[in-house]
């Protein structure tokens, strides 16, 4: 390996206190990259079939991506990796800044964490020691996130941490895990870390990233520096991405009120235009970002500003009816502080208000705890916020697991308006206005999607038409799902995406720059649809079916009640139609099962041992695979 | 006449929400429009054409760059950013 990659991954044992180097082929660091590629790999290999992803089975893997510790600009970027608690399927969320560095410079590729310490602890990796050190002082507290980091930069100088709040030790389903003010936010991996009772994972390290044509990669770095600072990003460095709401509002594509509507009256209010005018005090980015997407905005004079994003500003407002910037900035800061993923959260809340007003609430603790809970009540917000990160009460312990389970507990009616896919509650892209997007969040992994799908970039392009899309989305889709995956991986910022004009063709020469492979775009281009495929494998190891791939009863078949895409209709035809084209275009069965031929096209016969995956993955197989000439046999048979 | 109406940076650098134009297209409107907003001129509309990463929704529906699209009395177009991350 000339660059970029080491070659081996770290396997900590958090029950022995130990630590195992493993030693990663070098094809097959070119087959996945590193980052997201990386972690649905080694979450494969390093999990049984079938595992609790809140049990000592389950790892929770930081995989680095080879151009982490490069000049690269975005590249100071690492991706978290698990069984997501909230889902059951894959969690894989990206996280930026010193964490990622220090994490690189231990020499490790990937940092897989399993087992369950004997008691709170926080799991010190220096270089290629590994010492367990109880934390008990730090847990259960309710001290907040960025008090905790500092406590332990300390306690213990030179490292740089990945911490879980409240929430995860709690084990909230969407609890998440921060670094730095950055946030690996979806999924629950906060969760997985708290099952675990791992309060927080250092990293110290003196390795020193090789880059195989330094010159080149100078040049390159230089040159995407100087890119990244054009019209494309310019969004992001003047208003962030809460620029998106008021833009999104005047489309009628802003989720309001638990998707009763999207277009929200209050929006002016908590706009990105607003907020910059009346309260913003500042800005900021990750480690090694020319770009500084970050706007901290002031929630009440005189107290340190917060740092908010679209999809935050977004969840605990119009979704939850809320359009006081101070609540929704202040209930912002709140997720922060506890560790709790705010579009899961707000989700999760407004799902709430809104069986609160329907009366869904059965007799006892949870009517009485519910009685006169509305939309837009900031106070209830964000004592709700509270009460789900500590699991108090009976309606914080049932938000805490999430708008799929608690619709469960509550009946069909909640069920058909639960705002989630695959358990995942969804982003803010109304998908009855981006229907690009729809078929995004439906097909997507992880759930519920915006980030391992950009589909809405084909509704924002005039190229599909957003409120009547067919089958000719597909092929959208499937494009930027494979340039995620490649940026995921790598891992660059997605919003260097827009200036990149030969995406494939100028990666391959990032990568080749670094590691020395001289990796093409086409084989970049397979490599990206192979990563989708890994991660698609592991869902369906762990149960995946065809009905999961579809969105909430309430997003189908009812007119958009108002706006500018007032009277738009999406049909559960039409979306299952763009599925089956979907399906159809990654080389998979229709309804989503994927043949044998697809495994070993992509290559990932030989990468995934199959044959040690153990029993639930071959009866998976089995269904999978029927209608094969093979069917019957099992993949190690096969092998 | 023909309401363009202003969202993100365009609205931040003209200081204003929206322009009241006069055009039979788009082409038109985005020529008017650098005219009345001169900030927006090249930046965002030039020689009666969008920059590239912005796009326009004719009455906020299906969005387009294309200079030749119609524009009827009363129609509102909505000039947005089309990097729509978040
Ligand atoms: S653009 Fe924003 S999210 Fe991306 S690396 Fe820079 S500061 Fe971080």
């Amino acid at each position: 390996m000339n660059g970029g990659w080491f070659g081996r991954y770290l396997r900590v044992d958090a029950s022995l206190g130990s630590g195992q180097i493993v030693t990663i082929e070098a094809a097959a660091l070119r087959a996945v990259i590193g980052g997201a590629g990386l972690g649905a790999w080694l979450l494969l290999r390093e999990t049984p079939a079938g595992f609790d992803p809140l049990g000592p089975d389950a790892a929770l893997i930081f995989a680095f991506g080879p151009l982490g510790g490069t000049p690269l600009t975005t590249s100071a970027k690492l991706a978290v990796v698990a069984k997501s608690p909230l889902t059951g399927r894959i969690g894989d969320a990206l996280t930026s800044s010193d964490f990622a560095l220090a994490g690189k410079r231990t020499g490790f590729d990937a940092i897989v964490v399993r087992g369950r310490a004997a008691v709170p602890s926080v799991v010190l990796v220096d270089g290629e020691r590994v010492t367990i050190a109880p934390c008990e002082d730090l847990w259960g507290g309710g001290r907040p996130i960025g008090e905790v980091e500092a406590t332990l930069r300390e306690r213990h100088p030179g490292f740089e941490f990945a911490v879980i709040g409240a929430a995860g030790e709690r084990l909230v389903r969407y609890a998440g895990v921060v670094n730095g003010g950055r946030h690996a936010g979806r999924g629950g991996l906060g969760a997985v870390l708290g099952a675990k009772r791992i309060k927080a994972v250092g990293v110290r390290g003196t390795q020193r990233v090789a880059i195989a044509d330094p010159p080149r990669a100078v040049a390159l770095a230089k040159d995407l520096a100087r890119r990244s600072l054009g019209a494309a990003t310019e969004k992001y460095r003047e208003l962030g991405t809460v620029a998106n709401l008021a833009t999104f509002n005047r489309l009628a594509a802003l989720p309001t009120r638990n998707f009763q509507a999207s277009t929200f009256e209050g929006a002016r209010e908590v706009s990105g235009e607003e907020l910059k005018l009346t309260r913003e005090r500042g800005r900021g980015s990750c480690a090694n970002c020319t770009i500084g997407c970050e706007h901290f905005y002031e929630v009440t004079p005189g107290a340190p500003a917060v740092k908010a994003e679209y999809e935050s500003v977004f969840a605990l407002g119009p979704l939850c009816g809320i359009a006081d910037p101070a609540v929704v900035l202040a209930a912002a800061r709140a997720c922060d502080e506890l560790g709790l993923d705010t579009i899961s959260t707000g989700g999760t809340i407004a799902f709430a208000m809104e069986c609160a007003e329907r009366g869904l609430f059965p007799r006892g603790p949870l009517a009485d705890e519910t009685e006169g809970l509305r939309f837009g009540d900031g106070a209830r917000l964000l004592a709700l916020i509270d009460a789900i990160a500590h699991r108090r009460g009976a309606l914080g312990d049932l938000l805490a697991e999430g708008s799929r389970s608690a619709a469960a507990r509550l009946g069909p009616l909640a069920q058909e308006i639960a705002p989630h896919v695959k358990g995942l509650e969804i982003p803010g892209y109304d998908p009855r206005a981006l229907q690009t997007m729809a078929l995004g969040f439906a097909v997507g992994t992880r759930g519920a999607d915006h980030n391992r799908s950009g589909a809405y970039e084909a509704d924002f392009s005039g190229k599909v038409d957003r409120l009547a899309a067919g089958p000719e989305a597909a092929a959208y889709a499937i494009a930027s799902e494979d340039r995620a995956a490649v940026m995921d991986s790598l891992i660059l910022c997605k919003f260097l995406r827009g200036a990149l004009t030969d995406f494939f063709g100028e990666c391959a020469e990032l990568l080749a720059a670094v590691t020395g492979d001289a990796i093409g775009a086409d084989e970049l281009r397979a490599t990206a649809g192979r990563i989708v495929l890994l991660k698609k494998l592991f869902n369906v190891r762990e149960g995946w079916t065809p009905a999961e791939d579809t969105l909430p009863a309430r997003l189908f078949d009812t007119p958009l009640p108002s706006g500018a895409a007032k009277g738009t209709v999406l049909s559960r035809a039409r979306l299952g139609a763009m599925i089956e084209a979907y399906n159809l275009g990654r080389g998979w069965r229709a309804d989503g099962s994927v043949p044998r031929e697809a495994v070993i096209a992509a290559g990932l016969d030989g990468l995934v041992d199959i044959s040690g995956l153990g029993r639930g993955w071959a009866e998976q197989k089995e269904r999978i695979l029927q209608g094969g000439e093979e069917t019957g046999r099992s993949e190690g048979e096969r092998r | 006449m023909i309401t363009i109406e202003l969202f993100g940076v365009p609205r931040m650098r003209a200081e204003r929400d929206s322009v009241v134009v006069e055009a039979d297209s788009l082409g038109e409107a985005f020529r008017a429009l650098g005219v009345a907003c001169p900030a927006l001129d090249p930046t965002v509309v030039q020689e009666g054409r969008l920059r590239s990463h912005y796009l326009v929704a004719v009455n906020g529906r299906q969005l387009t760059a294309d200079p030749a699209t119609p524009l009827r009395e009363g129609d509102v177009v909505v000039l947005l950013s089309a990097e729509a991350g978040g």
